[in-house]
């Protein structure tokens, strides 16, 4: 099992660059085929600026790199350090690691209750990148963070990783069985993320050729019996951006709404349970007391069911109720708990946990708050669980690291700086994650760095030097290149666990530089695909697409961090009624400011109910698995996407006014038009085919009457009622849509706009 | 036909290669196609196909648990209840039926209903992704994601895994066709009613088709200048193809989805035009025009079904609005010669319960049951005319010819002619599969 084996530290390469380059040294040395030359200076800071940024370079960026006089190699070095040196960085590289933490921003299953303060993991995430934060102790916060340090907000928040999975405790299911998906996606997380384990395989029982045994799996686990969920108290901190708090006034409004319907139903209640009594000729006086206090309908009844009053001397339990009301009353009651989840994003509190005992509930429908007591309740053990089933133990298992892998290791594992050497880990409440914290961010630890070195070549060149960045067990695929894996994983610890180091060794090599054509390609001997002989261009992920759309259009908003906005999506998907448990879950709205809506893409909201269909058909991986590596596949709804979608369009209509604003001739508008998108000039032939187009579709355009469009500020719901089976109908108000602001692309430029009104039809303008 | 891409890293990419590794996994089989009638919210076995008597001797009777309480549902007072719905025996084959199945009780020697099958969530996101996906927990590709991938598509210029969502989405959303971890060629469709019936399937109102081709066509000329200083580029050919099926399928689709191609008898007879009939009557009808298209696999939904209260008046109105549509695209299947290639299920996520927590009137409902549930095939080659399975006296549980819902997808598979044991992709380290560790075919639902 070549995973397990220790790094061999005896042949360590000598790295020097730009002197000496071990990655290209290594390729010539493996490959016979003559590698393709460096590719020229364009395509470079493309390459590198979308690899590094996700974002395209702009024309004075471009122009600045081709007309630095400084050698390739040296300009290029100068040009990744600025690039590392962006904020952008961050928001780049954190997002690949929010895929591999299943990152998302609601809670997925039957409620898919939002998860308000997530979005604080997703910066933490961000600042970290951009920080360099070693990633020993990127481990150590996101396992252990509380245990390291809960005075520390940063702490706090990171070890919300241990929660991202979707999760959810509904009074319909069983508590022991939602308990234990938790522990069972959180060890595999772990295992999967951080060691390339897929430990889900030994969860039932052992397998023949996997060394990871049953009980090592249930050991692992142990470390996260005393794991519990809470919401903690973590103030913001001075780097924690707030923008798009004001977006809190629209789910107050929504607030009022909710309480103003349950009020008008309480009110229907209570006038049928008068006419009840009435009708029955009963005495209501004690009713009409309660009812004078202004008590809800429901408390009135409950608490004259505790006067000793009998059920046949009550009016009924939804008094006054059609079949509507039954639905709008679940609307009302079930949105505000669900407000209560979303209004957490503006809360000083962290998506949390704390070592403690566990707290018997029969369900979840509010955040959770620290207890006053955490070692009140049951501390649980952890025993195998024969064929996975939690109703079903068998032997109970202590807390511990996975055998296998401590038993090949170099030298015996140091859990703590204090702690001897050993397998077990501390059986106390705390201090359980800390030490398996510790193990795993352990240099001796073989599996950890080679994980991340294989992750962070993969998103450098599109491919893995091991098959399967998740699984380094006996069923991934073997490293293509092993002795390249070892020796930057022995590099990447030198160098301190930093991962922008990490990046120059690979981003300075040739091998990163080189033309994605060979010179003289050979039918005989094709390029094969482990080769590194030329480039592989790659497409540009769901995220890349839509931010370079803004970029290119000049309407990106590159503020860092902050709370979820939400993008324009496909509206018929946005106001798609979407059932949750017992109701329907709030239609999708768009921020209201053009500013919030044009943020990079991952700041958007993501809910595990509600994906953007746009960017799920450009790839974007489900968040409810950790996702290892992105499918790039061609499918015929990119097309529609792409030509059809409205948001793409309108990202072509500013793109023509930012370009129709620059005034200039029609040559060079082209010119800039393929700077802004392509970053290169066009041909000759290009800049003659675009005029030719230009002008029959200014012929064409001449004809047309765009309509601007107008957002509904409500959305007429049709919904089958769960007790009757019948369709009822309600209308839901969207809040923002009175504040949407969408009426000009281009913002006080009074000569353009007079040049406009000629060349381009009306409505674009009201846009 | 371009089935596989570049991206199925399990599949060989030259043809050759590609009909022998489609061979491999097929067994003979008659359905080339399905329609999946998904009841979301779990009909209740015990109202509609599987009559238990003995409920009307124990009704409001206290109802006695055994074992470990392991939900919400099961806590307080219970008491057995009895259906409100009368039954008769059907057909030659004398199946039992609730009465108020008026139509379909004239299909019932087309229909297998199979009694055994079980499932693990008690909860319905869960067991609708088990449903759906084979996994409790989402993520994994659907059973028509499945059925792409190992029949292809029969017709390019529409979707090959089409999906028709009741008013809402279910709960558990998009996953629950999704293709998982499967190339996202193969994840469903969802077809709208109303709106535009693919996402940005129409361009804007304002771009005619000859505005939107002379974009086309200069787009083309650009792209083949590029290819053609770039040999063997595979991924950009395929990109270039998307953009001319995608102006195809402008055209297509709209087609396929306009009713008023279809005569007044037939609009007739599946409902249309008529409460409380019409919403479902539409989605069937537009089922039988996807299978005649060559549309590999359609999943309608309808419910909810999820009557905990007043069954009898929920249970009522939702038999009466798929009653007639179901019976129609049955029979209209059959006339037209399309039954016996293509496979109908009608299932839910799970059955209800024999007991419930109220007590008399009219209130009562029931609650869920995933160790017992109906399910019923027809066409596509499956066992016509047959009751397969049994439940105990109460219906609280599957005793006769029980399996896992694992089986029932290895069943399906084979009734497509694809074996579930070959039929795997590699994924997170193993070759994973529908059935998710194996499963066997039930004989028994079989013709």
């Amino acid at each position: 099992m070549w995973a397990f084996e220790p790094l061999d530290a005896t042949h360590a390469w000598e790295w020097s660059l730009p002197n000496i380059d071990p990655i290209d040294d290594y390729f010539r040395r493996n490959e016979s085929i003559q590698p393709a030359p460096r590719a020229d200076r364009r395509t470079l800071i493309r390459r590198v600026t979308y690899d590094l940024l996700g974002l395209p370079p702009t024309p004075d960026e471009i122009d600045a790199f081709l007309t630095d006089p400084a050698d390739d190699r040296t300009a290029f070095g100068t040009l990744v350090d600025r690039l590392l040196a962006s904020p952008h960085y961050g928001e780049q590289w954190g997002r690949h690691w929010l895929d591999v933490a299943r990152y998302a921003d609601s809670a997925g299953f039957a409620n898919d209750y939002e998860r308000g303060n997530a979005w604080r993991y997703r910066d933490y995430v961000v600042r970290a990148f951009n920080n360099d934060k070693p990633y020993d102790q990127f481990i150590v916060e996101q396992i252990a963070g509380d245990e390291r340090n809960a005075e520390d907000p940063e702490s706090l928040i990171a070890v919300g990783f241990l929660r991202l999975g979707p999760w959810e405790l509904t009074g319909m299911e069983v508590p022991r069985i939602a308990r234990q998906r938790f522990l069972d996606d959180v060890t595999d997380s772990v295992g999967q993320v951080f060691l390339g384990q897929m430990l889900q395989c030994a969860r039932c029982h052992d397998h023949k050729f996997d060394p990871i045994a049953t009980r090592d799996y249930y050991s692992l686990q142990a470390a996260f019996a005393t794991t519990q969920f809470a919401d903690r108290p973590a103030p913001f901190l001075p780097h924690e951006n707030q923008i798009g708090f004001a977006e809190r006034r629209f789910l107050e409004q929504r607030r009022a709404w909710y309480e103003s319907l349950l009020d008008e139903l309480n009110e229907r209640s209570i006038v049928a349970a008068r006419a009840w009594f009435a009708e029955r000729q009963l005495d209501s006086t004690p009713f009409e007391k309660l009812a004078a206090d202004g008590l809800a309908y429901t408390t009135i009844r409950n608490r004259l069911r505790g006067q000793g009053i009998s059920e046949e001397d009550l009016p009924p339990r939804h008094a006054g109720f059609a079949p509507e009301h039954f639905g709008l009353e679940r609307v009302a009651r079930k949105g505000l708990e669900r407000l209560s989840f979303r209004l957490e994003r503006y809360e000083p509190f962290a998506l949390s946990v704390y070592s403690g005992a566990s707290i018997a509930r029969g369900s979840i429908a509010a955040p959770i708050r620290l207890p006053d007591d955490r070692l009140q309740g049951t501390i649980d053990a952890t025993h195998v669980l024969i064929g996975g089933d939690p109703f079903s133990p068998g032997d109970e298992v202590e807390p511990g690291v996975i055998a296998v892998v401590a038993a090949r290791a170099a030298a015996p594992f140091h859990l703590a700086d204090e702690t001897p050497p050993r397998l077990e880990l501390p059986r106390e409440v705390d201090g359980r994650r800390l030490a398996l914290a510790h193990w795993i961010a352990s240099p001796e630890n073989p599996l950890t760095a080679r994980v991340m070195v294989n992750r962070v070549w993969l998103w450098h060149f599109g491919r893995p030097l091991a098959a399967n960045p998740n699984n380094f067990g006996a069923t991934g695929g073997r490293p293509s290149h092993p002795e390249l894996l070892d020796q930057l994983a022995l590099r990447f610890i030198d160098d301190g666990w930093s991962i922008k180091q990490l990046h120059r060794r690979i981003l300075l090599s040739e091998t990163y530089m080189r033309s994605s054509r060979i010179a003289e390609p050979s039918p005989a001997e094709p390029m094969s695909e482990e080769s590194y002989a030329a480039f592989r261009p790659r497409r540009l992920e769901a995220e890349e697409l839509r931010d370079a759309m803004l970029a290119a259009s000049g309407e990106l908003n590159r503020v860092i961090g902050g709370p979820p906005t939400c993008p324009e999506i496909n509206n018929e998907v946005a106001y798609q009624p979407r059932m949750v448990m017992g109701t329907f879950a709030e239609a999708w709205q768009p921020s209201s400011t053009r500013a919030l809506r044009h943020r990079r893409s991952i700041y958007g909201l993501k809910l595990r109910g509600l994906l953007d269909p746009w960017q799920e058909v450009f790839n974007a991986p489900s968040p409810d698995l950790s996702c290892e590596r992105r499918e790039s596949s061609t499918v015929t709804p990119q097309a529609f996407a792409l030509f059809n979608n409205r948001q793409v369009s309108q990202r072509s209509l500013a793109l023509a006014m930012r370009l129709e604003a620059l005034e200039l001739d029609q040559g060079e508008t082209i010119s800039q038009a393929f700077l802004l998108t392509l970053g290169r000039p066009p041909t000759e032939a290009e800049v003659a085919a675009f005029m030719e187009h230009w002008r029959a579709m200014t012929n064409r355009h001449q004809t047309l009457d765009f309509q601007a469009d107008v957002l509904p500020t409500s959305i007429p719901r049709e919904a089958l009622e769960e007790n009757t089976g019948e369709p009822f109908h309600y209308e839901e108000p969207l809040e923002v849509a009175a504040e949407f602001e969408a009426r000009c692309l281009v913002r006080g430029c009074h000569a353009t706009h007079a040049r406009l009104s000629r060349s381009l039809p009306r409505a674009i303008q009201q846009q | 036909m371009q089935v596989w891409d570049r991206d199925v890293r399990a599949v060989p990419t030259s043809q050759t290669k590609v009909a022998s590794w489609v061979s491999s996994r097929r067994v003979p089989a008659r359905a080339k196609q399905c329609i999946f009638l998904t009841m979301e919210g779990g009909p209740s076995h015990i109202d509609t196909f599987d009559p238990k008597p003995k409920l009307d001797e124990l009704h409001l009777q206290e109802f006695q648990r055994g074992g470990e309480q392991r939900s919400a549902m099961e806590s307080g007072k219970r008491y057995y209840v009895r259906s409100p719905f009368r039954f008769r025996r059907a057909g030659a084959c004398g199946a039992d039926i609730a009465e108020n199945w008026t139509h379909l009780s004239e299909q019932v020697d087309r229909i297998c209903f199979y009694r055994g099958c079980q499932v693990d969530s008690v909860n319905h996101p869960t067991a609708m992704y088990q449903l759906n996906t084979g996994n409790r927990f989402g993520g994994d590709p659907a059973v028509g994601a499945w059925t792409l991938y190992g029949l292809g598509s029969l017709n390019e210029n529409v979707p090959a895994f089409v999906v028709i969502p009741d008013a809402s989405l279910p709960q558990g959303g998009a996953s629950n066709w999704g293709n998982g971890f499967l190339p996202p060629k193969f994840q469903g469709t969802t077809l709208r009613s109303s709106g535009s019936p693919i996402l940005d399937l129409e361009p804007r109102s304002e771009i005619t088709s000859e505005h939107q081709q002379a974009n086309l066509e200069l787009l083309r000329s650009f792209n083949e200048r590029h290819a053609s200083t770039r040999a063997n580029h595979d991924e950009l050919q395929a990109r270039i193809d998307a953009y001319q099926l995608a102006f195809r399928m402008q055209a297509e689709v709209p087609q396929l989805l306009d009713l008023n191609q279809e005569t007044q008898t037939t609009r007739t007879a599946y409902g249309i035009d008529q409460e409380p009939t019409d919403r479902f009557g539409r989605k069937c009808l537009l089922a039988r025009r996807m299978i005649e298209q060559g549309v590999r696999f359609v999943q309608l939904y309808a419910g909810t079904w999820d009557s905990h209260d007043y069954i009898e008046r929920a249970h009522g109105h939702l038999v009466r609005s798929v009653d007639r549509p179901i019976a129609a695209l049955l029979s209209d299947l059959a006339d037209r010669g399309l039954l016996d290639t293509t496979l109908v299920v009608w299932c839910g996520e799970f059955g209800r319960s024999p007991d419930n927590g109220v007590r008399g009137g009219t209130a009562y409902g029931r609650d869920h049951n995933p160790r017992a549930m109906t399910i019923w095939l027809a066409g596509g080659g499956s066992a016509a005319g047959t009751t397969v399975g049994a439940t105990d006296e109460t219906g609280a549980e599957a005793v006769e010819c029980v399996h896992h819902v694992r089986d029932l997808h290895v069943t399906l598979l084979r009734l497509m002619g694809l074996d579930d044991r070959k039929l795997t992709f590699f994924h997170g380290g193993r070759h994973k599969q529908l059935s998710q560790f194996g499963g066997e075919v039930i004989p028994e639902l079989l013709g």
